[in-house]
């Protein structure tokens, strides 16, 4: 018979009543597959070594953080403060400078898109898990102070309001109205709402040379010292769920981010500048690359290989169309003046895009 | 029994503390750096407070989110962190093979490969090794039960490269 493949090998090192019994009566009579069968079980231990972490961990202090955290929100570091405690802890987390950029783009494409991100990984854990949007996806202002001083200037509380009317009342946006539920969409939605987070960026060469370990590529005249105010938000959601809390349909509308360079220089000399910095990923940097100042792109902080984009036409406007390639989550993200508006569920495209077309 | 998204799980604490080891030590498997696997347990810990996932399921859901989020979290800040690994770490013994010794060089060299695999890959390589059987590896990334062995061994197959590289130069 044929030697079986490399993966069944693999498994034998693990689990060896999970090989055909054939495959092991072969193996155990073949010289070569014995042989690439220690091969595999040295590679896997030495693999499983090199992965391997050492140390005690203290749970009692590690609680002591997490319930403190939750129940009462941590006073704002003088840096940077992420807008809810869902995102607090990674302030220390991402304070690095690829993950600065990266938290620029997501300022740039706003709520929908960047909260795709984040979604996925819990969304794939159970196959069918959560399309969640909580009200910190709604507004965001990035990460910059690695390249400089970071000043937040406005950062209200997001929350969870009663009714849409209260929504609007907070931030002057409406509500999409659904016109139509898809089906297995029922019952009545809860509504997040998000006033607008703004903040000034200062850029520092000292700053971002130290942050990037690094000798910097020359900075533009005039870039060191400069600032640019960082705007994002209002913001209002709905969110329909399952019985259990599942999320099924989100359908959220915020205030296009903006920047404004105060200091004589052009937001794309930022940008660029960024750009040509050594920690960005290639992948990330393409996206900048897409960026403009009227927000009139979607750039997409997506991972591709969860993700694929499509283009659509949603009543005269470019949207962009997010499918997860198992095809249980989609998203559909669009701007219009100003205002960017996304739709997404544990649904198909085809499903969302009648209710993106059909909102009021 | 169904329930609506609540603020705050009753039976959090008790999960927390049954499960907090083992998810920061897998966050640690993909990151290298304990402090970031803590921050990453953290967020998870959060996620799963807000979720309504059963009790009895929470081990396996902790552990597929820590890897998500930590695979996540080493792909935004590699570089950064392989820098970190370099001036941070001495050699390091793995508790369980005693004469293998991977030196902080070798284990960031790792986290490198680590983040530049297909996502999918590195995630069925980091829950086999945080203990996930074939079948659980399968059914977290929807991938065929079949094909996690050669997913598996794919993945170790180019870790091992980076790590021969730094441990027997040309």
């Amino acid at each position: 018979m044929r030697h079986p493949s490399e993966g069944v090998l693999r498994r034998l090192v693990d689990e060896p009543a999970g090989v055909p019994d054939d495959d092991r009566a072969h193996i155990a009579s073949c010289p070569a597959c014995l042989r690439a069968l220690e091969t595999a079980r040295a590679d896997a231990q030495l693999v499983g070594s090199a992965l391997g972490t050492s140390g005690e961990v203290d749970t009692d202090a590690a609680w002591a953080r997490f319930s403190a955290a939750a129940a009462a929100p941590a006073p704002a570091p003088a840096a940077f403060r992420p807008a809810a405690p869902g995102r607090r802890r990674w302030a220390t987390a991402v304070r690095r400078p690829a993950v600065a950029a990266l938290s620029a783009v997501v300022l740039l494409t706003g709520a929908g898109v960047a909260a795709a991100n984040d979604w996925l990984p819990i969304f794939q854990t159970e196959g069918v898990e959560p399309v969640e949007i909580t009200s910190t996806d709604l507004v965001q202002v990035p990460d910059l102070s690695a390249y400089g001083e970071l000043q937040i200037i406005e950062e209200p509380e997001p929350e969870q309001v009663a009714d849409a009317a209260t929504a609007r009342e907070r931030t002057g946006l409406d509500v999409p109205e659904v016109g139509e539920l898809p089906e297995g969409v029922t019952g009545d939605p809860t509504y997040q709402a998000a006033g607008v987070v703004s903040a000034t960026f200062t850029f520092s060469a000292e700053k971002a040379a130290a942050a990037e370990g690094a000798d910097l590529p020359p900075v533009p005249a005039g870039l060191d010292g400069s600032s640019l105010r960082l705007q994002a938000g209002p913001g209002v959601a709905a969110m329909w769920a399952q019985p259990t809390g599942v999320p099924t349909l989100v359908v959220a509308r915020v205030g296009a981010p903006t920047v404004d360079a105060s200091g004589g220089v052009e937001f794309e000399t930022v940008r660029d500048y960024l750009l040509s910095l050594p920690g960005l990923p290639p992948q990330l940097a393409e996206q900048l690359e897409d960026l403009s100042e009227d927000g009139g792109t979607l750039p997409l902080p997506v991972p591709a290989d969860l993700v694929t984009t499509s283009e659509a036409d949603v009543d005269g406007n470019d949207a962009t169309v997010l499918t997860s390639r198992n095809g249980l989550f989609a998203g559909v993200v669009w701007v219009e003046d100003g205002v960017m508006t996304g739709v997404a569920g544990t649904l198909s495209a085809d499903e969302l895009l009648p209710v993106a077309r059909g909102l009021r | 029994m169904p329930r609506g998204r609540v603020d705050v799980r009753t039976d959090l604490e008790e999960v927390f503390r049954g499960n907090y080891a083992r998810v920061v030590a897998v966050a640690a498997r993909v990151l290298g750096s304990r402090d970031q696997a803590e921050d990453v347990a953290q967020d998870v810990f959060l996620s799963f407070g807000r979720s309504s996932v059963p009790a009895g399921e929470a081990g396996g859901w902790l552990t597929v989110a820590a890897t998500h989020t930590a695979l996540n979290l080493l792909r935004s800040g590699r570089r950064r962190s392989a820098r970190e690994e370099i001036a941070g770490d001495g050699p390091a013994v793995a508790p369980d093979v005693a004469d293998l010794v991977i030196t902080g060089e070798e284990r960031s060299s790792v986290r490198a490969a680590l983040a530049r695999l297909p996502h999918k890959q590195a995630a069925a390589l980091v829950l086999r090794h945080s203990g996930f059987s074939y079948a659980e590896v399968a059914a977290a990334l929807d991938l065929s039960p079949g094909s996690v062995g050669t997913t598996v061994r794919r993945a170790e197959s180019v870790l091992l490269k980076e790590l021969n590289r730094h441990a027997s130069p040309e």
